[in-house]
This record gives C-alpha cells, structure tokens and sequence, in this order.
C-alpha cells in the first residue's frame, strides 16, 4: 500500500510536470508574451521551496530541464544543468530563509530568472561559438524575463499556497 | 558530522545529475555519439499531447472565426471572382515563360533548379526556453522529414528542420542565434551570408561589397548554403547604419511573418544544383 501512494505521488508529479512544459510551448506560440515566462522554472523554484527534501528538487529541475530542451532548438542538457543547480539552490534556500514571505520570493524569483539566462546563455556560446547571442544584446530580455516571471511567480505560488492551506 | 553524513546522498544526486548533462552537452558538441534518438523519443512523447491541445485551440477559434466569416461574404466573394479570373490570364502568359526556360535550361545543358518535394505541416508549438528561437512542426521522419529540410512559406524562408522526430520535428527559425542563411541582394545580386540575432530581425554578417546597400533592398536565398533552394525571398532591409568591423549595420526583417506561422512547407527532396555540364559547357 505504501509502495501504491509513492507511485501515485510520483505520477502526479510526472503529469505536472510534462503539462508545464507543454502548456509553456503552446502558450508561447498562441501569445507572444508567454515567451518572457519561464514556467519550468516557476514550477522547479516553488517545489524547491515547498517540499524540504533537495533530491526530489533537483531530479524535477532536472526533467523540465531535459523536456524543455527536447522541443526546443537548445542543445540537450543545456537547460536540464541550469534548472538542476536552480532546484538544488531553491531547495537550499527554502531550509534556510523564510521562503514563504512575498519579499523573499520577490528577490528569489527575480535573481533564478537571472541566473537560469545568464547560465543558458554562457553554455550556448561555449559549446556553439559561432551563435550570434550576445550578453548586452540579451540582458534587456533577461530583465524583462525575470519581471514577468516574477509577478507569475508571486501570484500562482500565492494562489497554490491557499489551494494547499484550504485542503489541509 | 552527522549533517555532513545526512547531506551526503543530496551532494551524490546533485553531482550525478550534473555529470550527466554534462556529458550529454560534451558528447553533442564532439559529435561522438549521436543522441537524436533521445531527443525524438521525448519528441514523440510529448508532441501528441501538444498536437491535441492545438487541435482543441485551433478548434475553438475556427468555429467563432467561420460565424463571423460570413459578414460581408458576398462582397468578398465578387471580388476574388475578379482576382481569379486575372490570375488565370497571368498564369496562362507565366506557362509559356516556363516551357521557354525549360527549352533555353536544355539548350545550355543546366539542370532543374525548382523547388523539390515539398510536405505541408502544421505548427503546433514554439520553443519553451526564451534563448533559442524555433517552432515544432506536425510532421516527421514518418513523412520523409529529415535534418536539414528547408521550411519556407508562400512569403518567404522560415527555417531549417535541426531534429526530426517520427512524427514531429523541431525547426530552427531563421532568427535564432545560431542560423545563418547565404543571400543575394536583389537588385545588383550581391552575395552575402546574413544571421539570426536571436530578435525578430537578422543581422548582415557578410557581403562583397555593402556599398550598394539601402533600406527596402530585397534579399533572396542564393542556394549556396545547400540548405535553401535558390530564389526564395528572405527579408527586406530595414536599417543600413554606420561601419561597424569591416561592413556596415545592416539589419533584415524577415518576409515570412513568423510571430503568426500556421501552416508551413518542408522541403523534403532537395533540388538539384545548378551545375553546368562540362560536356557542353560553350568554348571561351
């Protein structure tokens, strides 16, 4: 019985998981805005905070990562490293600061939105020299990026946070 | 101590999952192992999921869109009756254009150069990370999709196929970072070889000569790259700013709108190369 609550848990996981990644691409085709939000990362950052146990963080940040990167034009692993060492500094943070309070998710969100960029990018021109990306020409994305997905963050990690609390 | 000992299995999972992106990058980059296979198989997981939702959004719009088609249907239907019939003649002069050619092609012993075999697909996804810029299309090796299939629309060049999975594939757009398509400038035919910036412009990355060059200049494929078929319309120049290195700024919006791509063709048999025949090539 116990072995049957762990895979339902797993699978659920699995579900969430392949929706997030699938429902940004759609999204982001439909609606051009959708591009500066980073559900993937949302999802990988919040489950860091809330579920205490850092494995289970960076095997999530791992799979939306490898996902992320499979529909996409990115080399394989590219976002699957960044969103690992993200779970795993999320998962970190969450034993340590007061993860649940808006001022901290704030910078916390804004500063992963940041480093996920900065790290995708830094491996994109090491492995392809020749891309045509540069740091200067990228930070006004990143920026806007880390806004938005700040402001998604705070509102979907509130509304989960009173979905949570009503249930228990 | 005994945190260190508690953390352990946490350090062991971090760099095992770090090691093997790791390798997964290198592995990609030195082109020892192939992992396309890995790719297509998560590919074909996930796009019926994607080709679903799509189905039910496109499903949703068409119904509303086909109510409100209907207002001001007879006008419009006059009105391509016209268009029609004006095509038709157009068509009829551009037929007898083309046997001419084929008869000159034969005459100077060049090969057809038309577009090859093409397969319509539909998007159904665009790229989940915000550093690269492509889109999935419905259609893959099942359907003679394969690496490096050029995807153009009626406007203009889109991209080229990079992953093909059997039922899906991933296309890099023209504008991604990491593209490069050879052009010829339209009017003078100057070539060049022309770069995505990872915006919704390209950047001119070379020309013989950029002296020539002005705002509205049209760039068309060259075929050079073996990747686009010759001829088709790339983008039009929209700024020519100072020197910067050893050309000057130039930067290109592309002709196909790709912030609305629907449906797309996907060149699946290449032309053949425009290469004179020794045998009959005229003497000096």
């Amino acid at each position: 019985m116990p072995h049957f609550k762990t895979f339902q848990i797993a699978g659920k996981f699995i579900i969430s998981m392949v929706a997030v990644v699938v429902i940004q691409g759609i999204l982001a085709y439909r609606f051009q805005v959708v591009r500066y939000f980073d559900l993937p990362l949302l999802c990988t950052v919040y489950y860091g905070f809330t579920l205490g146990n850092p494995i289970a963080s960076i095997l999530m940040g791992s799979s939306l990562g490898i996902m992320q990167d499979s529909l996409s034009a990115a080399v394989l692993g590219t976002n699957g490293l960044s969103k690992t060492l993200i779970g795993f500094i999320a998962a970190s943070a969450g034993s340590k600061f007061a993860v649940d309070q808006p001022i901290t998710r704030i910078f916390a969100l804004f500063l992963f939105t940041l480093a996920d960029g900065l790290l995708v990018t830094m491996i994109t021109q090491a492995v392809s020299p020749a891309s045509n990306a540069t740091y200067g020409g990228t930070l006004g994305g990143w920026l806007l990026s880390a806004t938005f997905n700040t402001l998604l963050g705070l509102v979907l990690l509130g509304y989960h946070d009173r979905l949570n609390n009503a249930t228990t | 101590m005994a945190t260190i000992a508690s953390k352990k299995p946490v350090w062991v999972t971090l760099g095992v999952a770090l090691l093997l992106h790791t390798m997964l990058i290198s592995l990609q980059t030195s082109r020892r192992f192939d992992t396309s296979f890995f790719r297509g198989w998560i590919l074909d997981s996930l796009s019926p999921l994607e080709k679903l939702v799509d189905r039910t959004f496109h499903g949703t719009g068409s119904i509303l869109d086909r109510y409100l088609a209907l207002i001001g249907v007879h006008d419009e239907n006059a009105r391509l009756r016209a268009e029609v019939d004006d095509l038709k003649m157009q068509l009829a002069m551009q037929k007898e254009e083309i046997l001419e050619a084929d008869r000159l092609r034969k005459f100077v012993g060049l090969e057809d150069s038309r577009l090859g075999k093409p397969v319509v697909a539909r998007v159904i996804g665009r790229d989940p990370t915000q550093s690269h810029q492509s889109v999935t299309i419905d259609k893959g090796r099942a359907h003679g999709i394969r690496p490096d299939a050029a995807v153009i629309t009626p406007e203009g060049i889109v991209g080229r196929v990079i992953y093909a999975g059997n039922y899906s594939s991933i296309v890099q757009l023209i504008v991604d970072s990491q593209s490069g398509v050879g052009i010829l400038v339209l009017p003078n035919r100057r070539m060049g070889i022309i770069k995505g910036s990872g915006s919704a412009e390209l950047d001119l990355d070379y020309i013989d000569d950029d002296s020539e060059l002005k705002e509205g200049d049209l760039m068309i494929t060259s075929g050079d790259d073996r990747i686009y078929p010759k001829g088709l319309p790339v983008g039009k120049i929209t700024s020519v700013g100072p020197r910067r290195g050893l050309f000057k700024t130039v930067r290109i919006r592309p002709t196909a709108d790709l912030g609305r791509l629907e449906e797309v063709l996907c060149v699946v048999e290449k032309p053949k190369t425009i290469e004179m025949n020794p045998m009959e090539r005229p003497a000096p």
